[in-house]
């Protein structure tokens, strides 16, 4: 026998039962079943059960989200030597920037684990995996600068109000990931708003950057050119060298992590599609409207595409199925109406430079209306049977 | 000749399809009458332990329907009783020791159909102990006989994916099997045959029988998913259906007045090629499947059978076994392996590109979460089914939703129990549904 397998044995009679820690049962049970698949035998039909199972749907995303993270960490670095005034190399960025991203990773994914196994302790049940995701994803719309108590008062209520009041993870009406980036969003709007970014907190010169999102033109000048005169060109933009939230600047690895999971069919493609679609199209309208020559109402579809945290919130966020309706019809719609309040809320509302997450969130809620009218709609479509 | 199109469905690549040759087992010691596999059912018991019978001698009888028998499938002494729990009734076993004697019935002329009176066919086959064989949708209890239905449904396929081969059966049986199709037509102006589409091959002496073949995506051929594709309007949802074997069976019942006991069986185990058997009906699970390793499942169907209990014997409505491996072993590091050899509807295991046979095992490949919304359960259903959403609204008891969401076309085919990958047992919850609004109504 494995002898890993060996100590688990051995000491699974301490935490079940009236064990010395039975209270650690949850805790236990999640370590023991991480490095064991379990696989009790089937009793009721059918006898046969697929292999695929909710460890393996949410570790996908974990590995959809290495391309992410690993360029965020580089790019952290990076952007923290621009701030400094050197350039860095890769390895010397991509220390720089583990040494700024991993402990808000660790604060994140620690305190979200002690709510977590507070909660399946007192209630009973086994941690779900589902918050492997959330630990990783909320971490990756932070801007490096943020305090790490900031990272733990979000998560904390990411999980707790966002997830843990409703039942846990499967009952959860909004994403628990942005409902934590929310709480931080607004009750400290300082660290999270677009203008500051300084990385590296030692520096002595260390310069104010502003995201791509709060740009705007005058003077003349069309937002475009204000973009590319403030160093984001297309091209940056998509690749994602520029400052921004940890995981949210590189339209091209959001796009490889999402590739991924719609090609394993971890992720619904009508949702991102769907968001796309809609950002494009709303993009479009706004091009059209005459006049706003300076503001982000004539940036364009592309523009709005890879700046910002849309990208990273339509594959990531929005693709979570728990809070994304559960209907195909309602999928698209919900993707759409995101795209379109995402580029409504960056044009519109001076108040908000990025409506990413407030689109997602706000479509968070409307998810069981969609689902609602489209099941009303394929009811009445059936040959009725009762 | 129609075909049945399925957009949704499973077709797993599975090992241990059986061979189409056929062997004779010789008779056994004992033969048994389950009432385990008999939905609905309330038996009873019409013998004694010790009691002589003979071959279709009533056993037992549907308290609901007294007229509706169940006959003894061999001559002998009724050696044992076995009851469940709460003196449920579970199965009449039979020691075959006295030579073969039938309750004997005026046999109907291969041309005489037509001068017998349909209610006397009626009580004729139900003293026979065959009108069973006739179910009636959505439930799919036993047929109502002051019903007319719309239509009924012959599928020459059996439940499982290695069911029986109809073409053996047919080869044997084409004129009883016609001269039941003949008596269908005193039930209902439409019978539809359905064969899949691999089957065709063999079956050329039956081929213009055959109504509409359905493609080999389970569960195409299932009589449920058939008749919600063909269904054009509400009075069809109380069709019947029978399978080939038990038409054939009441054919022969009425040809010669006698209770035929004769069964085509699989029996199929990974990595296997075992032939069909042709055996007695209610013959001894333990002889047909043979030896096999400890830690294993024996059932009538791996996707929406029973566990058989290796001391019983096959049911009326039987005619499969399948050994599934159920040693489960707790793989290290399982949930992230690549997964060259796993079977799944899923794309998150290498094997998908692969489209060699799978060994499967009887083990639950995870554990039990809350429902994620990711319509795996949606996409599989065969008859067009949002089971997640029929589960929730049976869990927070509007039974009005889940009917209009269509729970009783579902088909109990399995398909959202097996993918879902909470580990949510869809396919009971939507059974138990169906069932108590049934019994509810009844």
């Amino acid at each position: 026998m494995n002898p890993l397998k060996k100590i688990f044995d051995n000491n699974e009679h301490l935490f079940t039962g009236s064990g010395k820690y039975k209270r650690l049962a949850s805790l236990f049970d999640a370590t023991k079943t991480f490095f064991f698949f379990p696989s009790p035998t089937t009793k009721i039909m059918p006898f046969i059960r697929d292999h695929l199972d909710l460890k393996r749907y949410m570790s996908f995303v974990l590995i959809s989200l290495v391309p992410v993270l690993l360029f965020g960490i580089y790019n952290t670095g990076f952007q923290a030597g621009i701030a400094s005034g050197e350039h860095l190399g890769l390895g010397s960025s991509f220390l720089a920037g583990a040494w700024v991203v991993l402990p808000i990773i660790l604060v994140s994914y620690g305190v979200g684990f002690f709510w977590e196994i507070l909660f399946a302790t007192i209630r009973n049940h086994k941690i779900s995996e589902g918050f492997l995701v959330t630990g990783m994803l909320f971490p990756l719309t932070l801007p490096p600068t943020i305090p790490l108590w900031q990272v733990a008062l979000g998560i904390s209520f990411g999980v707790v109000i966002g997830k843990e009041v409703f039942g846990g993870t499967g009952r959860n009406i909004l994403n628990p990931a942005l409902t934590a980036r929310a709480f931080v969003f607004f009750s400290y709007p300082v660290s999270l708003s677009g203008n500051v970014w300084v990385a590296n907190q030692n520096t002595v010169d260390g310069i104010s950057g502003a995201t791509a999102l709060a740009i705007t033109g005058g003077d003349g000048q069309t937002i475009t050119q204000a973009l590319s005169s403030a160093g984001f060109s297309l091209s940056d933009l998509f690749f994602g060298l520029v400052p921004g939230s940890i995981g949210e600047t590189s339209a091209l690895c959001c796009l490889l992590g999402v590739l991924f999971l719609i090609v394993t069919r971890i992720a619904n493609h009508r949702i991102v599609l769907g968001g796309i679609a809609g950002l494009v199209v709303t993009a479009i309208l706004f091009y059209l409207i005459p006049g706003g020559q300076e503001s982000w109402a004539n940036a364009g579809p592309l523009y709005h595409l890879c700046a910002g945290g849309f990208l990273f919130g339509i594959c990531f966020m929005a693709t979570d199925p728990v809070s994304a309706p559960g209907t195909h019809a309602g999928r698209w719609a919900f993707g759409f109406l995101i795209g379109f309040l995402t580029v409504t809320i960056r044009v519109v509302n001076p108040a908000f430079v990025e409506g990413t997450m407030l689109a997602i969130l706000f479509m968070n809620v409307f998810a069981p209306l969609l689902d609602h009218m489209v099941i009303k709609y394929k009811t009445s479509k059936r040959i009725p049977n009762v | 000749m129609e075909k049945i199109k399925l957009s949704k469905g499973f077709t797993p690549q599975l090992a241990g399809m059986p061979d189409t040759s056929l062997i004779q087992l010789p008779t056994p010691h004992t033969i048994g009458l389950s009432a385990l596999d008999i939905p609905y059912i309330r038996p009873k018991l019409l013998v004694k332990e010790n009691d002589p019978v003979k071959t279709g001698t009533p056993l037992f009888c549907d308290k609901r329907d007294t007229a509706i028998q169940y006959v003894s499938p061999g001559t002998g002494t009724v050696k044992k009783i076995w009851f469940g729990e709460r003196r449920q009734l579970q199965e009449v076993v039979i020691a075959l020791d006295a030579p073969e004697k039938f309750v004997q019935f005026d046999p109907v002329p291969k041309k005489g159909l037509g001068n017998i009176s349909k209610q006397e066919l009626i009580l004729r086959l139900k003293q026979g102990g065959l009108w069973q064989s006739l179910r009636q949708f959505p439930a799919k209890d036993t047929a109502d006989s002051s019903h007319r239905p719309a239509m009924i449904i012959v599928s020459l396929n059996g439940n499982d994916i290695f069911s029986p081969h109809p073409g053996i059966l047919l080869d044997r049986e084409k004129q009883a099997f016609e001269f039941g199709l003949d008596l269908l037509k005193h039930f209902s102006d439409r019978v539809i045959v359905t064969a899949r589409h691999s089957s065709l091959g063999r079956l050329k002496p039956i081929l213009s029988h055959i109504t509409h073949t359905v493609a080999d995506t389970y569960p195409a051929w299932d009589p449920g998913v058939v008749l919600f594709h063909l269904k054009k309007s509400a009075d069809e949802n109380t069709s019947w259906c029978i399978t080939a074997d038990h038409l054939v069976m009441m054919a022969t019942f009425l040809i010669t007045g006698r209770y035929p006991v004769e069964r085509i069986v699989t029996v199929t185990k990974n990595g296997d090629k075992r032939p069909h058997i042709l055996t007695r009906q209610g013959a001894p699970i333990k002889i047909l499947s043979g030896s096999f390793h400890p830690e294993s499942l024996v059932t009538t169907g791996r996707f929406n059978g029973r566990i058989a209990d290796i001391q019983g014997h096959l049911g009326f409505f039987e005619n499969t076994l399948n050994i599934i491996d159920a040693a489960g072993e707790d793989e290290l590091f399982g949930f992230i392996r690549p997964g060259t050899d796993k079977t799944t509807v899923s794309r998150a295991f290498l094997s998908c590109l692969s489209k060699n046979p799978q060994k499967v095992d009887a083990t639950l490949h995870g554990e039990e979460r809350a429902c994620i919304n990711c319509s795996y359960c949606e996409n599989i259903c065969p008859n067009d089914l949002m089971p997640s959403f029929i589960m929730k609204a049976l869990h927070s008891d509007e039974i009005e939703d889940a009917l209009a969401y269509g729970l009783l076309d579902c088909c109990r085919c399995g398909l959202c129990a097996y993918t879902c990958p909470s580990k949510i047992e869809l396919t009971q919850i939507l059974s138990h549904g169906m069932d108590s609004h049934y019994k509810d109504k009844a």
